[in-house]
């Protein structure tokens, strides 16, 4: 019975003007927001290489503590590095020999495996290290003269090799954000537009995207996920979007499915359908529009749940190749750091992907208050 | 003649927010209004949309919603010496059921829909009477039979969805009395039941009120429901009230130029004026209009047939069990002519199929069964894109003003799209030519064009709606239910657009409407639908004279007419 | 009723052959030739073409998707690749250690968040809400990884409140001694996300027309809340709950990794690792039709918490 007034301004605002408006008058959107914006900035320059173009540069010592901590004296790094290097040995992606040892390491887990013992609590005893350690005390000397004058400290501190930790986690950014934004976009493409087709036909399609849908979902998401990752032997970013992107469309399908079918039966679409408008001109159209705005929504959500996603699966060693530097990879690298008391490489990714998962869920709540038809 | 008073409001004053977010001004919805209720006598309060009506029975229980709402400081609710508006929630909450009890429009959602309906009642009882639950149960169970239904036993363990709309709400009645309050509230309490079900429910009321001698504050928008069962009117319009008196002296009498529009702009089964007054012509006038001359109405049968249906049959299906389905015949057998210029009225109750034959016509729903031949062509048998040329022909009005406009499009867009998929006016200038003169033909001023439905009232969309068809220029003009969801001044509005268009233009409407006064004043001819089938289709002046059917004469019988009060008993039907 | 389960039951089959032929793409298909992943490097093309006969990849592909599905319906999937440990006796030991974590955690998450939820619902609107709500955004940013890793390393590796890692023979020391921090970190993580949900589920029934009604008869807040709001939105959270259970099954695959739980999630992370088709066939086969029950369960209960559901 509160009917909105309508208003005199000489302007016609449609609704997605009126949205953006509601949108802007909530100031904490609108800080989510420009945080977001931020992140997506640095990501463009770091992507045009305007910044942390040479974040592989090892311009700290090894393990170089942020600078409000203090340098550590050299005996302490010494030592550490001696545990670090039985604890796990150190596989620098720009190692020369990263690739002999990567090599060696998956032969040799195929013959233990092939040999019929069992491999557990991986990760913590490398049959390997001998072998490494030889190698590489070879190598050590040309290694140590290359590296001229390293720094003690920096702002916020170095990962193993003296990689600048601040250059890092914006290279980092790029990997998750572009995976998370691009496999979103993926899934929220395909999702509405089976959603569409099954919602707005019905009968057979609907039928046949159902048991689709069913397929999908009685795999749990994950398992499918690690399943994909199992039989895909090529990584790299392509192959991780491909992964989320194709089996993260079931949510959004299922939303706009419903949607769909609420509104096809709408009388707006129904007065279309008298003035003769085809089905194509019904469904996207008519009712696209009254829709998207649910798609916009699960774009944000996806983005959000695809950047946790990715951040698990790098860590897990199924995601971006080595070498390449993402947060998951980072925090992979953090966690054995983590024992030797070397906290800070964890604080920066965690930190980092916190704000900008908060940022973003922030404005994916606004967003949704902002365009819910039951507000206006 | 001075009464007791059992609760008076004071200055009440309320404001809205309407949206949290943006810093849109607070609207006042209720601007200072004072009225009493005495005892033992029931108040109507009458008003269109908007008028405040609901937000001043929300506000005497404090039932309204604290996120928007606010009582502004100076407001008043009296009763029993005490200010409702500065209780403490505590003292609030051991009036509500018990003092005061409340009804709602819609019994349906009103009720738990998981909880059984005497699980519900006796949750009062226990509450406000500490009963026990064996006594409570039995008491559930007087209370039922009491607002007349039946097999009370197995009734008080239905859950809500089992009973039909009427038995909800007299399950909400029984909860409201359970305690003998001495003020019920009831707001809009027969607005969703069909007129049949009103007129039961009304009767209901009516007893109990005299038999409790209770208070019944009545709030609802129709005048006629409230001349069949208050002693007092309060006749509010946006936030303040226009009038105060007897029944007898607002229905005969009425003092306020407001008051008397809202008695004439609704149509009456009595007479049939060649156009319906408007409340602006009165309250511009300040004055009555002069009494329109009388329209005739119905045919000589020598107008030519523009449309025949034979037989036309709709079923839905739904599957049951392992491999059979259940038909669900929602019309068949319907059969009529209609003729060029005429109206046919098409009249029932909910789930009399009256909607399904004007989808069907449209081919909105594909026909099970029948006929329909235009032109000398079956509608019904050629191919979609031969249909196609004849959907311009045959054209629809919804009754939804809010839902039949995209609201994704501008006016203009929504004008134009039909001259485009038809390819009528050769230019984008041509058609918003053509576009234009139609926004001015029903009444909408040129900056329309630019705008967006939300920002039109709902008179006004239809009248968009009304535009959209005409752009195809229709021979048939289907209207369903078209001006139900409008307020009595609006609707007066609209139906005289739509007598000028098929003056006009001669066109022929399908009038679809459960409410029988409208179809009286704008059909030819009525045809009366129960249960998927015709009943009986006549001359609309002779079938209101003389119904034949039975459940024609109910239907008549049911139309609340002003002034005549019930004096109902329980059962009396 | 009977005749619903029958009827779903039948509609299963659909979906779980849909199922069967997706993995059957997905690793004889999509991966490649299997046979080159289990011989690896050191192998030459008689060893390869050997392989291939014993895997049965040399026969056209509905051969193999028939040996599949034989394999699935005898649950006998033969042996793991890397440990040669039968699939079905990987399957039988590794499901009780999930299910030691997983049933507890459940229980604690669902009750905590119902009762959190049902109180941030009581003052909604307040400052509290909003920083609660704020505060829940901000814990389910942070990534599970940093949960496990700062939980770990404080509680159990330098204060030493509970074990690193590991797990025992007896039930009841895996439950209150090895399960407890992994349970913990479970319900940090866990329960941000469930409020939130729960929270909405009791706003929507909030603003429901019957709860104006149980207002208007004079209940207490309280009451309204506990009881009518409470029995609605049970509705929402048990069918929520009991959907999420198979996923949780491999969803809990970090905690079991890091804490060296032997359960169904770390040995599909194992099996990733390790290229071992046959496990992680048989558990995505496995835990699908557990999927499919789950669902028909839940229904089940859909029906038993809503009278109004008609199961036709």
């Amino acid at each position: 019975m509160l009917n909105t007034l309508s208003s005199t301004t000489p302007t016609s605002p449609g609704l997605w003007a009126l949205a953006w408006r509601r949108l802007r008058s909530d100031r904490l959107a609108m800080l989510a927001l420009a945080v977001v914006a931020l992140f997506l900035v640095t990501l463009l320059l770091s992507a045009t290489g305007l910044v942390a173009k040479n974040w592989d540069a090892e311009i700290g010592v090894n393990y170089a503590p942020p600078t409000f901590v203090g340098a550590q004296s050299a005996e302490e790094r010494g030592v550490q590095d001696m545990n670090t290097a039985e604890a796990l040995p150190p596989e620098n992606p720009r190692d020369p020999l990263a690739a002999v040892i990567r090599q060696l390491r998956a032969e040799r887990a195929v013959v233990v495996g092939s040999g019929g013992a069992a491999i557990d609590d991986y990760g913590i005893v490398d049959p390997l290290a001998g072998e490494i350690a030889e190698i590489r005390s070879g190598q050590g000397k040309d290694h140590a003269a290359a590296a001229i004058e390293r720094r003690a400290t920096l702002p916020f501190g170095a990962d193993k090799w003296g990689h600048d930790i601040i250059l890092k986690t914006i290279k980092g950014s790029e990997t998750s954000i572009v995976v998370g934004l691009s496999a979103a976009l993926l899934a929220t493409v395909l999702g509405t537009l089976f959603g569409a087709v099954a919602g707005y036909y019905g009968q057979w399609l609907d039928d046949f995207f159902n048991w689709f849908y069913s397929v999908f979902t009685s795999i749990p998401y994950l398992l499918l996920i690690l399943a994909v990752a199992a039989v895909l032997q090529q990584k790299g970013v392509l192959t991780i979007v491909l992964i989320l992107g194709l089996t993260g469309w079931t949510g959004v399908f299922r939303l706009i499915r419903a949607e769909y079918i609420k509104h096809k039966s709408r009388e707006y679409v129904l007065a279309a359908d008298a003035i003769g408008a085809s089905d194509m001109r019904r469904m996207f159209i008519h009712i696209f529009p009254n829709v998207s705005h649910v798609a916009l929504v699960q774009l944000s959500i996806l983005s959000v749940g695809f950047i946790k996603s990715e951040v698990i699966l790098s860590f897990l060693g199924f995601g971006v190749p080595v070498g390449v530097a993402s947060w998951g990879s980072m925090l992979n690298e953090a966690q054995n750091e983590l024992i030797l008391g070397k906290w800070w490489q964890l604080a920066a990714a965690s930190v980092a992907m916190a704000v900008l998962v908060t940022a973003f869920s922030l404005f994916t709540d606004a967003l949704r208050d902002a365009l819910d038809p039951k507000l206006r | 003649m001075e009464q007791d008073i059992l609760l008076s409001v004071r200055d009440l004053r309320v404001s809205f927010r309407l949206d949290k977010l943006s810093k849109q001004a607070a609207f006042e919805a209720v601007k200072g209004i004072s009225f009493d209720i005495p005892l033992n006598t029931t108040v109507a309060l009458v008003g269109e949309s908007g008028s405040g009506k609901s937000v001043t029975a929300l506000a005497i229980l404090g039932l309204l919603p604290e996120e928007n709402a606010t009582v502004l400081p100076g407001s008043r609710i009296l009763y029993g010496g005490r200010n409702l508006l500065e209780l403490s929630r505590a003292h609030l909450r051991d009036l509500r059921g018990k003092d005061i009890s409340m009804i709602f429009q819609e019994p349906m959602t009103s009720l738990n829909p998981v909880f059984t309906v005497g699980y519900q009642i006796a949750e009062v009882l226990r509450l406000h009477l500490g009963l026990s639950p064996r006594q409570a149960q039995a008491r559930v169970l007087e209370l039922l039979n009491e607002v007349g239904i039946p097999d009370p036993l197995a009734k008080s363990l239905a859950y809500p969805f089992q009973l039909s709309g009427g038995q909800q709400q007299r399950v909400m009645i029984a909860m409201a009395i359970a305690c003998n309050p001495k003020l019920l509230i009831a707001d809009e309490p027969t607005t969703a039941l069909d007129v049949t079900i009103q007129k039961q429910i009304l009767e209901l009321l009516a007893a109990l009120q005299d038999r409790h001698h209770m208070s019944v504050l009545f709030i609802t928008h129709d005048l006629a429901v409230v001349g069949e069962i208050a002693d007092q009117v309060v006749v509010m319009r946006a936030g303040e009230i226009r009038e105060k008196g007897s029944n007898d002296q607002v229905f005969n009498q009425p003092r306020d130029i407001y008051t008397r529009a809202l008695l004439q702009c609704r149509p009456s089964p009595e007479h049939r004026p060649q156009r319906l007054p408007v409340i602006e012509d009165f309250m511009q006038a300040g004055t009555l209009p002069p009494e329109p001359a009388e329209r005739s109405r119905g045919l000589s049968g020598s107008e030519p047939v523009i449309l025949e249906v034979r037989n036309l049959g709709k079923s839905f299906f739904s599957r049951e069990g392992f491999f059979g389905q259940r038909e669900f015949k929602a019309a068949h057998g319907v059969s009529f002519r209609l003729r060029r210029g005429k109206t046919l009225g098409l009249v029932g109750e909910s789930g009399s199929g009256k909607t399904t034959v004007g989808l069907t016509l449209m081919r909105l729903h594909e026909a099970t069964t029948g006929a329909a031949l235009f032109e000398g062509r079956d509608l019904f048998a050629m191919p979609k894109h031969e249909f196609k040329a004849y959907k311009r022909r045959i054209q629809i009005v919804f009754q939804n003003p809010y839902a039949s406009l995209n609201p994704r499009f501008t006016v203009g867009q929504i004008l134009c799209e039909p001259l485009l998929i038809h390819g009528i006016g050769g230019s984008e200038a041509e058609r918003m030519r053509l576009a234009h003169e139609l926004l001015e033909r029903v009444g909408l001023d040129e900056a329309s064009y630019h705008k967006y439905p939300h920002e039109f009232s709902g008179g006004q969309r239809q009248r968009i709606a009304i535009a959209r068809c005409l752009t195809m220029k229709p021979d048939i003009l289907i209207c369903d239910e078209s001006v139900s969801a409008l307020d009595v001044s609006v609707q007066a509005q609209v139906l005289n657009l739509l007598q000028d268009l098929q003056d006009e233009f001669s066109l022929s409407y399908i009038f679809i409407s459960h409410d029988l006064a409208v179809v009286k004043y704008m059909s030819d001819e009525v045809m009366v639908m129960n249960q998927g089938e015709v009943v009986e289709c006549a001359n609309s002046d002779e079938i209101y004279l003389r119904p034949r059917h039975p459940y024609t004469q109910r239907l008549l019988n049911a139309i609340p007419k002003a002034g005549e009060r019930i004096r109902g008993q329980i059962n009396a039907d | 009723m009977t005749a619903y389960i029958l009827r779903r039951l039948w509609q299963m089959l659909p979906t779980l052959l849909g199922v069967v032929v997706l993995v059957f793409l997905l690793f004889n298909w999509v991966g490649g030739d299997p046979a080159y992943i289990l011989a690896g490097k050191m192998s030459n093309p008689e060893q390869i073409a050997n392989i291939r006969k014993q895997l049965g990849v040399d026969e056209p592909f509905w051969v193999q998707l028939w040996i599949f599905i034989k394999q699935i319906v005898s649950m006998d999937f033969g042996a793991s690749w890397s440990t040669g440990e039968t699939v079905s006796h990987v399957l039988a030991t590794r499901l009780g250690p999930s299910l030691t974590v997983l049933v507890p955690l459940t229980i604690l998450e669902t009750l905590l968040s119902i009762g959190l939820a049902l109180g941030v619902a009581y003052v909604r609107g307040s400052l509290t809400d909003r920083m609660v709500m704020i505060a829940c955004t901000v814990g389910m940013s942070i990534s599970i990884l940093v949960y496990i890793i700062v939980f770990q390393y404080v509680l159990a590796y330098q204060w030493g409140l509970f074990p690193v890692q590991g797990w025992g023979d007896s039930f009841s020391e895996n439950l209150f001694h090895y399960a407890l921090l992994p349970i913990l970190i479970a319900l940090a993580v866990g329960i941000a996300p469930s409020l939130r949900l729960f929270r909405t589920f009791f706003l929507d029934e909030i603003n429901q027309d019957y709860v104006r009604t149980a207002r208007a008869k004079g209940l207490s807040e309280k009451r309204i809340l506990w009881v009518h709001v409470l029995r609605n939105a049970a509705i929402p959270i048990v069918t929520h709950v009991m959907s999420n259970l198979p996923a949780l099954l491999i969803g809990a695959f970090l905690i079991e990794r890091f804490f060296s739980i032997p359960g169904i999630g770390r040995e599909v992370i194992l099996a990733v690792e390790r290229s071992d088709f046959p496990v992680i066939k048989a558990i995505t086969i496995y835990v699908a039709v557990a999927t499919m029950f789950f669902n028909l369960l839940t229904d089940l209960m859909y029906k038993a918490l809503d009278p109004r559901v008609q199961l036709k």
